[in-house]
């Protein structure tokens, strides 16, 4: 799914940037702390205004036991609200709250090696309003795992890395479950439709990163086996082959300061691609369902420039172009009946933001922001989740770290 | 602070196109929804508003707090709330924190006036308490973070004489009564702006109930100035005004 592998980047990229982040001083002790919050009210083009809000919490402590063992513990609290949401990703009113522990140790073997083993649990609660009981979430994830990641630095002047990692995670869905079965069979041959736990999968992640002075990029390679979740057969029944799904992914970006300019685009590619299929019922009753193979497969090209103008040392002025544009490479778009087309299904959303940031002292920062968004697909099927439409929001943001 | 809200009220102006399409009506209904299927959360909000959950400025063995706004006026939560300092950062070792212990009890007076005035309503009951403490400890000559534990509860009670029980789908409501418990978290970090103002952020994360709120406060010499975020709350923003004298 694609929400454990955006965790799994996420504690990926995590593990990467805190290795750069912390400084390397004589104390044994070295804390590590960094917050923000966001707030904002969005307007979309088709639907009444609402709030949502953001808050990424991290934690951590560098432990220097010796001079060439360190011990980094790590606890990041994340939760995300209501807000936009590119095309078939998320509702709108979706809101995820998670904890997650990670412990690595670091032994560094020679002046340029270094190796990063560790172990991380993650708890995720998911919900659709603020009525709803978090542990009662239909699609709460819990995932446990280990990962090695190995650091070169082949060049100290110009900060020049490489940095391969591989990781594991066992995940599970303890509350997801089929509500077709459960309604027609309660009790039906494979419990895991019924009981929870019809998404449970191990992951496994690979991924290379260098750098190179102010560069960075990035090749990683996803596996997701499915324990229990089968593959929809063109006959409308569940076969016996289980679901597989593999991501590629590459990644670039820079960060140039130029004057009072500062410039940090980032463009990435993924590959998605996966042997589910998928069958359209138009209604219950519905006897000649349409088969779509090979439904989840697609490309996805994404980037962003954020652009800031440092004023004077406190204020800065930014802005920001995002651009993502997913295409499906075998999924077929539908028109406003809820038929399939004959054209493949491509969804693109951009994004102009513009914001005033204050930095308020050295581990305090204030920004406002509005944005305007602009959300195209040519699927035209629009009766539970908008595909095309436009969006303002605008909120406060701050962070704090040190 | 006077240009941020400039640019706020800027940013604003600018979006006034934007509000014409708001459907504030539905908007209104749904925020009644909300907080019909939460009462005890929506009013927990505003007990979050006169929590004290800062610690002592350095210096100050003794403090006492009273929330104004929107507690006080228009809640009409009558409060009080108290600080005190059991030993200050450094003092008994070196790198040992400071420790405050932090508590506080409100009633709601617009509840006890109703029950004198109505003729339907017996008894009522809306009240609350917080106790816990914080710890302390500078990071830099002018960054000091703190961390600590509450516990919070509220009761709300509602009581109907016999015989003018009001009417509710059909079906005769007695009483009505809901709470809120909770252990709660908090981390924060506050840093001076002058001499005895201070500002501070902080993050209280409930334990059982999984509650986040985020506030943001300036400090002063008796006012405290704060923006109390609740992103899973009804009102998602509170502006608050509180008051206090440490010694």
């Amino acid at each position: 799914m694609k929400r454990t592998i955006l965790s799994a980047l996420i504690t990926a990229g995590l593990a990467g940037r805190l290795c750069a982040a912390v400084a390397e001083d004589s104390k044994i002790f070295t804390p590590f702390f960094d917050m923000t919050l966001s707030e904002a009210a969005f307007l979309p083009s088709d639907g009444n205004i609402f709030s949502g809000g953001d808050i990424n919490t991290q934690v951590g402590l560098l432990a220097k036991v010796a001079e060439k063992d360190h011990i980094f513990g790590l606890y990041n609290f994340n939760y995300v609200g209501q807000g936009f949401a590119p095309q078939d990703s998320r509702q709108f009113t979706d809101r995820s709250l998670s904890h997650n522990f990670n412990l690595e140790y670091r032994r560094i073997i020679t002046d340029r090696i270094r190796v990063r083993p560790g172990v991380s649990a993650n708890w995720e609660y998911r919900r659709t309003g603020a009525n709803e009981v978090w542990k009662n979430g239909l699609y709460n994830m819990n995932s446990f795992g280990g990962q090695l990641a190995a650091d070169y630095t082949f060049s100290e002047e110009q900060r020049g890395y490489v940095t391969a990692q591989y990781l594991f995670r066992s995940v599970k869905f303890p509350n997801y479950t089929d509500l077709l079965t459960e309604f027609q069979n309660p009790s039906p041959a494979n419990s895991a439709n019924v009981n929870g736990g019809l998404e449970d999968q191990t992951m496994g992640q690979f991924s290379v990163r260098p750098g190179w002075k102010q560069f960075f990029g990035g090749l990683t390679y996803t596996v997701q086996n499915y324990t229990n979740q089968k593959v929809v057969t063109e006959t409308g029944v569940y076969g016996a082959k289980k679901q597989r799904d593999t991501d590629t992914a590459l990644d670039f970006g820079f960060h140039q300061t130029l004057g009072i300019f500062e410039l940090a685009p980032v463009v990435s590619y993924t590959m998605h691609s996966s042997n589910q299929n998928f069958m359209l019922y138009k209604s219950l009753g519905d006897t000649s369902p349409q088969f779509g193979a090979k439904y989840y497969d697609f490309s996805e090209l994404a980037f962003g420039v954020p652009l800031d103008l440092n004023i004077t040392s406190k204020w800065a002025v930014g802005g920001a172009v995002n651009f993502t544009r997913r295409a499906y490479s075998k999924r077929m778009a539908r028109d406003a009946d809820n038929n399939f087309t004959a054209a493949e299904q491509v969804n693109t959303m951009t994004t102009l933001t513009g914001s005033l940031r204050k930095r308020i002292n050295e581990v305090a920062m204030v920004r406002l922001f509005a944005s305007f968004l602009v959300a195209r697909s040519n699927n035209k099927f629009e009766k539970y989740l908008p595909y095309s439409y436009t969006g303002n929001s605008f909120g406060l943001a701050y962070q704090l770290s040190y | 602070m006077k240009r941020l809200t400039l640019a706020l009220l800027a940013l604003f102006l600018v979006k006034g196109a934007a509000f014409a399409a708001i459907d504030w009506e539905s908007k209104g209904m749904q925020l009644a929804g909300e907080v019909i299927a939460n009462p005890a959360g929506f009013f927990y909000d505003f007990q979050q508003d006169l929590e004290g959950t800062t610690p002592l400025p350095p210096g100050k063995r003794y403090g006492v707090q009273m929330g104004l706004f929107p507690t006080l006026l228009p809640m009409t939560y009558t409060n009080v709330s108290a600080k005190v300092r059991l030993h200050g950062e450094g003092r008994i070792a070196p790198g040992v924190p400071q420790l405050d212990l932090i508590g506080g009890y409100w009633d709601m007076l617009a509840a006890k006036m109703a029950t004198k005035d109505s003729q339907s309503v017996d008894s009522a009951k809306f009240g609350g308490y917080y106790v816990g403490a914080l710890l302390s400890a500078s990071v830099s000559p002018r960054v000091r973070t703190f961390w600590g534990y509450k516990h919070s509860q509220l009761k709300a009670r509602l009581d109907f004489k016999a015989g003018q029980e009001p009417e509710l789908l059909g079906t005769k409501v007695n009483s009505f009564d809901t709470g809120f418990k909770d252990d709660f978290f908090i981390a924060g970090i506050e840093t001076p702006k002058g001499v005895g103002s201070l500002w501070s952020i902080q993050l209280n994360y409930g334990l059982g109930t999984q509650t986040i709120s985020s506030k943001v406060s300036w400090y002063g010499k008796y006012f405290e100035l704060g923006l109390n975020i609740y992103p899973e709350g009804v009102l998602v923003v509170h502006p608050v005004w509180n008051c206090h004298l440490n010694f």
